[in-house]
């Protein structure tokens, strides 16, 4: 499919979930990221590890909001009360979250990263974004390598890594710092390579993707879901 | 410091997409400027997949761990280049790591983007030319530990005030204190770290620290 396509269907879909408020249709917009969670086969254990390092803000908010927000009170256990204005944040933020989270996955997930950068160049970024994030991307892996090589050298060399105190930190600094300076390096290196391809050169390159008429059809139905959810949400909330 | 999807109703989002944009428009602007543009990218984008992975280095805290940030550290550094270069960070996490938010992209550019930037002033008109390891240590020092003060004052006001529930102002005020305070050990760590780092890049290869 066009990841152009993809992207615009879906950034309308995410801001149309974080749109929306009213708890009848908070059930429509999660049984909706089922199904699309469904269709794209993605393995559910997959889901559940990415939503670990996000949720922890989520969750911090999801167990303390029905208890210090709001009015009435549904459940009073004497030093502390449930409210239902809390309960029915904390259901909000939680469902909006999880159905944008998943619903990024399954776009994101199903295509390499850089293809997405490229669509997005394709779309209109600034040739500066565009070559900095295929740069980002592309040496990334190259220098976790490097990180992953010089920790273990340093254990070889017998740092105690769970040291306290400024032995540690320096350790640190002198590891980000060694990163830095290899990094720098190495760009000297890319970008002579880079000059000898013709980097720098004013030729546009070619449109190298095509849109079909079924990813003219996935955009639409996009913009129908996200648009439906958004009336709906301005309809109730009248 | 990155404020998840879901939290932050849609102007609030909106309104930090249309600040993003206009900052990275202003630094692109400066950028193409300059007499060769093309030939500082491959360097700022270097050096941003190598903050990157530096902030992946863990620093035990026991019993658990934080990571760096290194906001300061890429103000500093990275200077007008510092705005895309934590925009695009910014959008790996979330898209690699979840971490973070598409729809909050914008609202944690200006958590992270514009500390970078108070960073970078407060190192370059701080040393104004002079080159000794102490002035370099002190100014580096501020400028990584400041940021990370400023990109918590301004994530705990985003998220108290605009989480979507009536807190009151009690539970406001105390909310903030406690997310201030709470990150206090983390700015420290992170200014020893950034001019322990600026240190020994001074040492080992100053044109690093004269930044892209």
């Amino acid at each position: 499919m066009d990841p152009r396509c993809r992207l615009a269907g879906l950034f309308v879909l995410i801001f149309a979930y974080s749109f929306v408020s009213d708890f009848r249709l908070l059930g429509a917009i999660l049984a909706f990221t089922l199904m699309l969670f469904f269709m794209s086969g993605l393995p559910i254990r997959f889901i559940l590890q990415k939503l670990k390092l996000p949720s922890i803000i989520i969750l911090v908010l999801v167990l303390i909001l029905p208890f210090v927000s709001g009015q009435n009170i549904l459940l009073d256990l004497g030093f502390i009360s449930l409210k239902q204005e809390g309960l029915h944040a904390a259901g909000l933020i939680a469902a909006r979250f999880l159905c944008i989270i998943i619903t990024v996955m399954i776009v994101l997930h199903t295509a390499p990263l850089l293809t997405h950068v490229k669509a997005m160049r394709a779309m209109g970024l600034p040739w500066i974004m565009a070559d900095m994030a295929l740069l980002t991307g592309r040496y990334l892996e190259v220098l976790g390598s490097d990180l992953k090589r010089m920790q273990i050298a340093m254990r070889l060399r017998g740092l105690n890594a769970s040291r306290p105190g400024l032995y540690m930190l320096r350790t640190r600094a002198w590891l980000c710092g060694s990163l830095l300076v290899r990094g720098l390096e190495r760009a000297d290196w890319v970008y002579r390579a880079m000059r000898l391809r013709g980097y720098g050169q004013s030729m546009a390159a070619p449109c190298e993707y095509r849109v079909t008429a079924l990813d003219m059809a996935v955009l639409a139905a996009s913009v129908l879901t996200a648009g439906t959810f958004t009336g709906l949400e301005i309809w109730f909330g009248l | 410091m990155h404020i998840p999807d879901g939290i932050l109703p849609v102007p609030v989002t909106l309104g930090g997409y249309a600040v993003c944009a206009a900052a990275v428009f202003f630094c692109l602007h400066r950028i193409n400027k300059r007499p060769d543009p093309a030939a500082d990218i491959p360097k700022a984008a270097l050096l941003t997949a190598a903050f990157f992975v530096a902030s992946l280095i863990h620093i035990p805290i026991p019993p658990a761990s934080v990571h760096l940030v290194l906001s300061g550290l890429l103000g500093v550094l990275l200077g007008f280049f510092a705005i895309p270069a934590i925009l695009i960070g910014l959008f790996f996490q979330a898209a690699m790591f979840g971490h973070g938010g598409l729809t909050t992209l914008g609202i944690n550019w200006v958590i992270i983007g514009f500390p970078a930037m108070a960073a970078h002033y407060i190192f370059r008109f701080g040393l104004r030319g002079r080159q000794g390891p102490k002035q370099t240590a002190t100014f580096a020092f501020l400028a990584g530990s400041l940021a990370i003060m400023l990109s918590v004052l301004f994530f705990s006001l985003l998220l108290v005030t605009a989480v979507p529930a009536d807190l009151g102002a009690a539970v406001e005020k105390t909310a903030m204190l406690v997310l201030i305070v709470a990150h206090v050990p983390l700015a420290l760590i992170e200014g020893v770290i950034t001019a322990m780092t600026a240190t020994f890049l001074l040492r080992v290869s100053p044109r690093v620290l004269h930044g892209v």
